[in-house]
């Protein structure tokens, strides 16, 4: 027996899988952009190992037609993050909730990011008094 | 090892069910969630997770042990492939992210490599590169690096998300196990083979001898160029043609009408293959397999045929004229080498294919080909446009 057909689109199954959970629980842009090409890449194994199966060419085309596609989402997508970042300062998807639709409850962020304690600049104490313009009697005689 | 007496069916739906709890499991344990993550239980509950699914895998379409190599490729870029775009989703900074993809891009090449598809994985490895360098670039001018973010240390209801996508995996898959058992008891008398991927349909000795053919059609193409010659001469090249014409057919079989005229040194040993399928007229010569994969290529083989026939009737209609038309002769010529290009090109799936890639792209794609370099045009317009505004920043 060897590697059949099911092998390959159950791994292209999984690797979608995955590539869906990322897009629907990730708040920044490029990661979920970065997730939805793995969703892509998962469906390109699906059609070249049908290609396979089948013994032609025309799932391996499609493969092709689904990279140049792919540029083209690129390309748009990130120069929408562009113009996203450019109003909010931020990547995140939620400051875009106001697109939401109606009726539906803005999700807020309840629990408290961790920021992480800042140790304070090490300031060094004051060593010593600031010596004195003229010798002491004393040091001046030691001298 | 069947403890509950249950059936395959409901064996293979509670493996897959167990497969996707352990999966939701492991991902909403991992995903970042500002009150910290559990992830050495992430991690377990995934390992678990592959562990089922891999023994369903294994025990629903065989486990592929006799081809160790392929076995072990198809694991490694597998197995690679899922561990890094698990990575991707659960890591908090985007610049590992994208390391990450980088390497789910490489191992899918490998899955590319094994299925025999070596231009696509080159133009994936070039085209992937420049957009995770690009994305590289973004992630540097955008995140901000100190400290905690809304973007990257929060997930968006990571319990249903992974839920949704964990129950859209068990259930393609569970369909996939169906689609299977359909596949296997169509016909309880023969033990279905599972389906393999293509062996190759065409033989060594069967592409040899195409190439033979095309060599010899190229020859009496740049013939017709020249000096016509006489009208003995002309028939002296019919000859020549139908040589080429009953070498082809050795390797396709002869067309139904064209059963009769052959005379030649070949005849012989098709008839005798012919008559080994009796009842499938036109099926002879060496392509007739019993082989449901090579469907595609028999089908190719049948339209050679046919062009094969009618071109030595073309041809010879127009070499008998007094005034010959080289244009229709060469059209003829032409036809029956495309076809067998194509034919030759056909599950010519070892590395060799991307020569039969390009001429399918530049024969039956060619609008499409346009069409896509137009939306890539009008996509970079598009960016252009969307990226370029004034007096927005601030």
């Amino acid at each position: 027996m060897i590697i059949t057909l099911w092998h390959f689109l159950a791994v292209a199954a999984a690797i979608f899988g995955i590539g869906l959970v990322g897009f629907l629980t990730r708040r920044n842009l490029i990661t979920m952009f970065l997730c939805a090409e793995m969703m892509l890449q998962a469906v390109g194994i699906n059609f070249v190992a049908f290609a396979r199966y089948h013994g032609n060419l025309q799932g391996q085309v499609f493969v092709l037609f689904i990279i140049a596609v792919a540029a083209c989402e690129a390309c748009i997508a990130l120069a929408l993050f562009m113009s996203l970042y450019r109003r909010r300062r931020s990547l995140d998807s939620s400051d875009w909730q106001d697109l939401r639709e109606l009726g539906v409850p803005a999700a807020v962020d309840v629990e408290p990011l961790d920021t992480p304690v800042v140790e304070p600049e090490p300031t060094l104490t004051p060593a010593g008094a600031r010596p004195l313009p003229q010798p002491t009697a004393e040091e001046a005689a030691r001298v | 090892m069947n403890l509950f007496a249950l059936s395959q069916m409901q064996q293979a739906g509670g493996q897959i069910a167990l497969a996707a709890l352990l999966g939701i499991t492991g991902f909403f344990l991992l995903l970042p969630n500002p009150r910290g993550r559990f992830v050495p239980g992430g991690i377990a509950a995934l390992i678990a997770s592959a562990t089922v699914l891999v023994s369903w895998l294994m025990s629903t379409f065989g486990k592929p042990m006799p081809d160790i190599i392929g076995t072990a490729l198809f694991a490694f870029f597998s197995a690679g492939a899922l561990i890094f775009g698990t990575v991707l989703v659960v890591q908090r900074n985007p610049a590992r992210g994208a390391i990450a993809f980088a390497f789910v891009v490489l191992s899918t090449c490998g899955l590319f490599l094994l299925l025999a598809a070596p231009f696509l994985m080159a133009a994936t490895i070039i085209i992937y590169a420049g957009a995770i360098i690009v994305t590289f670039l973004f992630v540097l001018m955008l995140s901000h690096a100190e400290g905690p973010s809304d973007e990257n240390d929060r997930s968006r209801e990571p319990l249903y998300g992974s839920f949704a996508g964990f129950a859209f995996v068990g259930l393609v898959l569970f369909t996939l196990h169906q689609t299977s058992l359909g596949a296997k008891s169509t016909d309880p008398d023969v033990a279905a083979p599972p389906p393999r991927l293509l062996l190759p349909v065409i033989t060594a000795e069967e592409r040899k001898a195409l190439a033979n053919v095309l060599a010899k059609l190229d020859e009496f193409d740049k013939r017709l160029d020249g000096d016509l010659g006489t009208a003995t001469d002309r028939i002296k090249w019919i000859d020549d043609f139908e040589t080429i014409k009953n070498d082809l057919a050795v390797v396709v079989g002869v067309s139904a009408q064209d059963q009769f005229a052959i005379v030649r040194k070949d005849g012989d040993s098709m008839r005798a293959r012919l008559e080994k399928q009796p009842g499938k007229p036109g099926a002879g010569g060496s392509l007739y397999r019993e082989d449901e994969q090579a469907r595609n290529a028999l089908r190719r083989a049948e339209t050679v045929r046919d062009t094969n026939y009618t071109s030595l009737h073309l041809v010879e209609r127009e070499l008998l004229k007094p005034d010959p038309d080289r244009d229709a002769a060469h059209a003829a010529v032409r036809k029956l080498r495309d076809e067998v290009v194509l034919l030759r090109g056909a599950s010519d799936l070892p590395a060799s294919n991307v020569r039969s890639l390009g001429f399918v792209l530049y024969s039956e794609h060619l609008l499409a080909i346009e069409l896509a370099g137009t939306l890539l045009l009008v996509a970079l317009i598009g960016a252009v446009a969307v990226t370029h505004q004034k007096g927005v920043a601030k």
